[in-house]
């Protein structure tokens, strides 16, 4: 009986192989980055319609993921707080979290901040995506922007949480150290945010 | 009547500047990183000291007027800062900065006419104080004729 229980887990293990083989998992965390383990969690609020959105994650995220996230000091999380007064800021979340579920979101997120000038005007959002994912992919966000209702259920999540935080503009960035929620409002530029991150990780 | 005016006035100067420093020293260090940085003014490496030290420097200023200790450098002296804050605020309502002042800590909204008012009214009272200090100082001594 015991032996038998030995197999147990190895059995799971092989049943689930093939299931996941050849197929890049669509993570459900695709908007959070890094170790959960890291010292501090950096929750970003974001519009994809606001230029300081936009300045943010093309000039201080790259730096932000190589010096902190990556070797495991921060991670990070991406929050959609659509401003009311952005039109197609809705769309461009949309978008990027049908992205999220086909295994693209890093990809396509860039590329709607990157372009948000052009998609702006008119919202032709599905048009700068399609230019950096494959075919077969591009028809499967198309096919989850139409059609999945759950899609903005995050976004929903992401909102009810930012009211929490009593949020009034984007971007605004909440570091989370020993439990405790600190906000800022605003972009930070990147040698304050390394700073106070580096302040927040030695109290850790 | 004058002095009580005086009094008064040095009070509420005080009491801007206290304000002032503490509500900023309330929130975290960064927030008011962000407001200096949205003034375009002062490079990268400047915000993290201004922003960590002018709260403190406000806060000292406040309770140096509070004092009456050397009362006309002191009014002379937060005269000479709300000049500087003025001058800059002006500035950049001209080139149609998005600047969050955070003047008194955040949330205090974009820069309009109303801020830029409430700035020449502070700039108003400290030139005030500064003036009826001097004055108060510059009194003539009339001589004892019985010191010979």
């Amino acid at each position: 009986m015991r032996t038998l229980l030995l197999f147990v887990p190895v059995l799971a293990l092989l049943a689930q192989t093939p299931a996941t083989k050849g197929r890049p998992a669509p993570a459900k965390n695709f908007k959070e980055m890094g170790s959960p383990n890291a010292p501090v969690t950096l929750e970003v609020y974001a519009d994809y319609q606001c230029p300081m959105c936009r300045n943010f994650f093309l000039e201080v995220v790259p730096s932000l993921i190589s010096d902190y996230v990556t070797p495991g000091k921060v991670r990070l999380i991406h929050r959609d707080f659509p401003l009311p007064m952005h039109a197609y800021s809705k769309v461009a979340a949309r978008y990027a979290n049908a992205a999220g579920e086909v295994g693209v979101y890093d990809v396509v997120a860039n590329q709607i901040f990157k372009t948000q000038n052009e998609w702006e005007q008119n919202g032709n959002v599905d048009g700068e995506v399609a230019k950096v994912v494959k075919p077969a992919e591009m028809l499967k966000i198309r096919e989850l922007v139409k059609s999945d209702s759950h899609l903005d259920d995050t976004v929903t999540a992401d909102v009810a949480m930012g009211n929490h935080d009593n949020l009034n503009q984007t971007p605004t960035l909440v570091f989370v150290s020993h439990g405790k929620r600190t906000k800022i409002d605003g972009a930070l530029p990147y040698p304050v945010l390394k700073s106070y991150l580096d302040q927040l990780i030695a109290k850790g | 009547m004058k002095r009580i005016l005086l009094i008064a006035g040095q009070i509420l100067l005080a009491a801007i500047f206290i304000y002032a420093g503490i509500a900023k020293l309330r929130e975290p260090w960064p927030q008011f990183a962000v407001a200096i940085n949205s003034f375009q003014l002062v490079p990268l490496n400047w915000l993290e000291p201004l922003a960590k030290y002018v709260p403190w420097a406000e806060l000292l200023l406040g309770l140096w007027v509070l004092s009456g200790f050397l009362l006309r450098w002191s009014a002379l002296v937060t005269s000479a800062v709300l000049a500087f804050f003025f001058a800059v605020l002006i500035r950049s309502y001209a080139m149609g900065l998005a600047v969050d002042c955070g003047c008194f800590g955040s949330g205090e909204g974009p820069l309009g006419p109303k801020r830029l008012a409430e700035e020449a009214v502070m700039l108003a009272l400290a030139l005030a104080v500064s003036i009826a200090a001097f004055r108060r100082r510059q009194v003539p001594v009339t001589p004892d004729p019985t010191i010979a």
